[in-house]
């Protein structure tokens, strides 16, 4: 238990791995292991850019630190927000696929349904709005 | 749907969206998340429609439904045709 706790703290003053480092992951298909180019937060979650091009969520790469880091919906910009939405409407418009797995449109559409269903979704453990509020 | 008050807020998210199937989208059903999310917008922006002081937040609500519905129809308008039915 000790050996383990120790073992994830190590793994997450560590994390995420640097660009250019190989790492393991699950990818559509089975384990493999790629060389990262660059990782990047998107709306809800990181994202692992691989060298081929491919997008990987955090949660398949090999050592990600449990539980792992999201990003609070409020940390996200209206900017950030309209420029994704625009990105992925141009890539629709663009005649691309979201069902071409581990590439950039289903990546990041995968994102936004995310971020828009936490931003939206009804909370029941909190009154949602204020009477006084309400005209 | 269990819920405990003491999960962390990052279990939490990972919960709430594996229920909504909204994780890593299965690739035959894209479509089907898309309108899900559109009706959780909707209902949300029906209720945003009896407050006069949350105009922006409207507004936001109602272009992320348009962006929904864009890539709804796109989606639907690229997916792989059926194989005609063979005689």
């Amino acid at each position: 238990m000790m050996k383990s706790t120790a073992k994830q703290l190590r793994t997450a003053a560590n994390w995420p791995p640097e660009e250019g480092q190989i790492i393991s992951l699950k990818s559509s298909t089975a384990s493999e292991t790629a060389i990262l180019r660059e990782v990047r937060w998107g709306l809800v979650w990181r994202d692992f850019i691989l060298e081929d091009g491919r997008v990987i969520p955090e949660h398949r790469i090999s050592g990600c630190p449990q539980p792992q880091a999201w990003r609070k919906i409020s940390d996200v910009t209206d900017q950030e927000r309209e420029e994704c939405e625009e990105r992925l409407l141009s890539m629709a418009g663009a005649g691309m696929d979201p069902r071409k797995r581990d590439q950039s449109f289903w990546a990041e559409l995968n994102q936004y349904l995310a971020y828009t269903y936490l931003r939206f979704k009804p909370a029941p453990s909190k009154v949602p709005y204020q009477d006084q509020d309400k005209e | 749907m269990s819920r405990s008050d003491d999960e962390p807020d990052e279990l939490q998210v990972w919960r709430v969206l594996s229920e909504a199937g909204l994780v890593e989208i299965r690739l035959d059903e894209f479509a089907e998340r898309i309108r899900d999310v559109k009706r959780i917008v909707t209902g949300r922006l029906r209720d945003l429609l009896d407050f006069n002081n949350r105009v922006q937040e409207r507004e936001s609500a109602a272009y992320s439904l348009g962006t929904l519905k864009g890539l709804e129809l796109k989606v639907m308008a690229n997916a792989p045709k059926p194989d005609p039915p063979k005689i």
